[in-house]
């Protein structure tokens, strides 16, 4: 497994990139900021929280109009069905000590390992007969995502962090499963817009957590008053 | 066991690997938090149904340990739960339900019908679909943007609503070579349309239609033959330019360019124009401005903002027959009629109009007008005395004139002008 180049690139800036589901895991290096007198991997952090909030806006109604659509029980409130097997998807609920416990490293890995597979199930989620309307909300929604995944890769590549290569053999590749009945699938689609935003919850806090530590100390000011005639 | 998901177009799934079916877990026995190890079946799974039929359905339970039993189960529909007489316990393990006279799905994905266990948690659920057969689309319209592509637009059957996902496919071909084509661009123009972008042949028909397609079965829409050439439209012209005409109160002067995009074949394009005051609502049309690209829009109001537009029909394009498709309106274009005393009436003609009192401005161009003329044209009778005598001529005639719709039309380059002239002349 080759190691992917995080060695900072004089001069280069860096943009959004554009990760195909397929590609994902073959991702090149994004260069990394120029380091000379730059405030620091702290706007890119500050940019992906911004999003993660954005997305996460995005997505109350993206969610609110598929959930319609699959129609009750699916759109109620309260709904909690069986989570089938649901052990693909990735799990955005932890331990609040290992959560803290996590380093930066590993925080961002997590993030960017949970958003690459939801990109990829959520670029599944081809239902047929969903208006085109939907398919258009959520396509515009895998954009956005895809947006999400190019700021956190440029946040680990402005920290020196590698980005995760998959080993052989874990790619999510795109298989047509066994017969699946039409309701199981709905229960699928359910849990799977309920994860994406566990998920964003929870990357806005690590993202939080992250800008918090990166922030410099704050400077001491003393200010020294002239005594001239006060 | 249900086949493969969707209709045949869904062949390769672009899923992730799926989780995994329930009836696998009574094999391996997934765990549940509290209501045991118990899962079920429902029987028919995913079924399609026409509106008013009846549905027996079953929900079997299995589980771990054997011996689960269908006592206090209980079926919801869409979230609500169904009246226990429509349910009966078939056996220790089956429930069984009768619906009957089913009204169409409540959404297009299905109804939800859920077997519950006595504590509420979900053990299955199977999607049914209700609804209708699609009906023959209908009022197919096509048209051609610079004989480039083509943009179709229907209206689905009758009745509307089929209470099932519909799926509509326009299809097109040559009159006498075969080959069916399926559009690919849906949703162009609205719900129902579709574009076809290229790979268009010109001077043989197209025979165009639609297929609507559902659970229930398809409909097919009567034939369309049309010719690429008959339905062209093109885009507005573009360069509109109104401009005063010298100090003249009541006129505009518009220019426009011919359609870039069909300008070598405009041989007998039509205009219009229309225009309107700033702040009103309703537009004077001047129709009938063929082949022009320049029209003067005469009693107008003085020191008033006027707003113009101009668009386009590429009639007789290649020789077709038919009126081609207007285009779009030009961008609207402002211009003022400079300041005066008198105001003049409201008119609304090309031409410059006749029985009226003459006022001045109008005299002043005339005579203007008349001096070059007998310097360069062959119009040497011309002379004021002819216009008076045609002006008295005009104010007689005013009356049998249709003033509601006026009606201009501009001056041909060639000049030639077909008028009736008083006898007396």
């Amino acid at each position: 497994m080759v190691p992917t180049a995080g060695e900072p690139a004089a001069g280069d800036s860096w943009g959004m990139l554009a990760c195909l589901c397929t590609v994902l895991w073959h991702l090149p290096a994004v260069p990394a900021l120029n380091r000379t007198g730059d405030p620091g991997p702290g706007p890119s952090i500050q940019k992906t929280y911004d999003l993660t909030r954005y997305l996460e806006h995005q997505l109350r109604s993206l969610a609110g109009t598929y959930l319609n659509y699959l129609g009750p029980p699916f759109n109620e409130p309260d709904f909690n069905p069986p989570r089938l097997g649901a052990e693909t998807l990735p799990r955005a609920t932890v331990d609040l000590e290992v959560w803290r416990s996590l380093n930066d490293k590993l925080r961002l890995t997590q993030n960017y390992e949970a958003y690459s597979h939801l990109l990829c199930y959520l670029r599944g989620l081809n239902r047929q007969a969903a208006t085109a309307e939907l398919r258009r909300s959520l396509a515009h929604f895998c954009t956005s995502l895809q947006g999400l995944l190019g700021s956190i890769a440029g946040v680990m590549a402005a920290l020196g962090y590698p980005l995760p290569q998959p080993l052989p053999g874990t790619e999510p590749t795109w298989t047509p499963g066994p017969a699946h009945s039409d309701f199981l699938q709905k229960m699928d689609d359910f849990w799977l817009l309920k994860e994406l935003q566990t998920w964003l919850w929870r990357s806005a806090k690590d993202f939080n957590r992250l800008k918090k530590k990166m922030q410099p100390p704050a400077a001491a000011v003393t200010l020294h008053l002239g005594a001239h005639g006060f | 066991m249900p086949a493969g998901r969707r209709g045949p177009a869904a062949q390769s799934a672009r899923r992730p690997p799926p989780l995994l079916p329930l009836l696998l877990l009574c094999v391996l026995g997934a765990p549940q938090a509290g209501s045991g190890a118990h899962t079920a079946v429902i029987s028919p799974q995913d079924p399609t149904l026409l509106i008013g039929s009846s549905l027996l359905a079953t929900c079997s339970v299995h589980g771990d340990p054997p011996g689960a039993t269908a006592e206090g189960l209980y079926w919801t529909l869409n979230g609500r739960r169904l009246p226990p007489e429509l349910s009966r316990v078939l056996n220790a393990s089956t429930l069984a339900l009768a619906l009957a006279n089913l009204n169409g799905s409540r959404q297009q994905s299905g109804d939800n019908l859920v077997c519950h266990a006595r504590d509420g948690s979900i053990l299955a659920g199977s999607c049914l679909y209700v609804g209708l057969p699609p009906e023959k689309p209908v009022n197919i319209s096509c048209w051609s943007k610079n004989m480039k592509d083509l943009t179709c637009r229907w209206t689905p059957g009758a009745h509307g609503e089929t209470f099932l996902h519909t799926n509509y496919s326009l299809k097109y071909k040559l009159r006498w070579y075969g080959q069916d084509n399926t559009c690919e661009e849906y949703h162009t123009v609205g719900p129902h349309s579709c574009h076809i972008p290229k790979d268009l042949a010109l001077f043989t028909p197209y025979e165009i239609w639609v297929e609507a397609t559902n659970r229930l079965g398809s409909a097919r829409s009567d034939v369309l033959t049309l010719d690429i050439l008959d339905v062209v439209t093109t885009d507005p012209p573009p360069d509109v330019h109104v401009s005063r005409v010298g100090g003249l109160e009541d006129q505009l002067s518009v220019r426009w360019v011919s359609p870039p995009a069909l300008k070598d074949f405009l041989f007998q394009a039509k205009y219009q124009i229309r225009y309107r005051v700033e702040d009103s609502v309703d537009w004077k049309v001047v129709d009938d401005v063929s082949n022009q690209t320049s029209c003067r829009l005469a009693g107008l109001k003085p020191g008033t903002v006027y707003f113009v537009q101009v668009r386009c029909n590429p009639f007789g394009i290649y020789g077709s027959k038919k009126a081609g498709i207007w285009s779009e309106w030009s961008h609207p274009t402002a211009a003022s009629t400079p300041r005066s005393e008198r105001s003049g009436p409201g008119g609304g003609a090309c031409e410059p109009r006749g029985g009226e009192p003459s006022s001045g401005p109008v005299r002043r161009e005339l005579k203007q007008f008349l001096g070059w003329l007998k310097k360069h044209a062959y119009c040497s009778n011309l002379s004021f005395r002819l216009y008076d005598q045609w002006r008295a001529w005009m104010q007689k005639s005013h009356k049998t004139r249709n003033q509601h719709r006026t009606r201009g039309s501009c001056p041909r380059a060639d000049g030639a002008r077909r008028e009736v002239l008083p006898d007396k002349l």
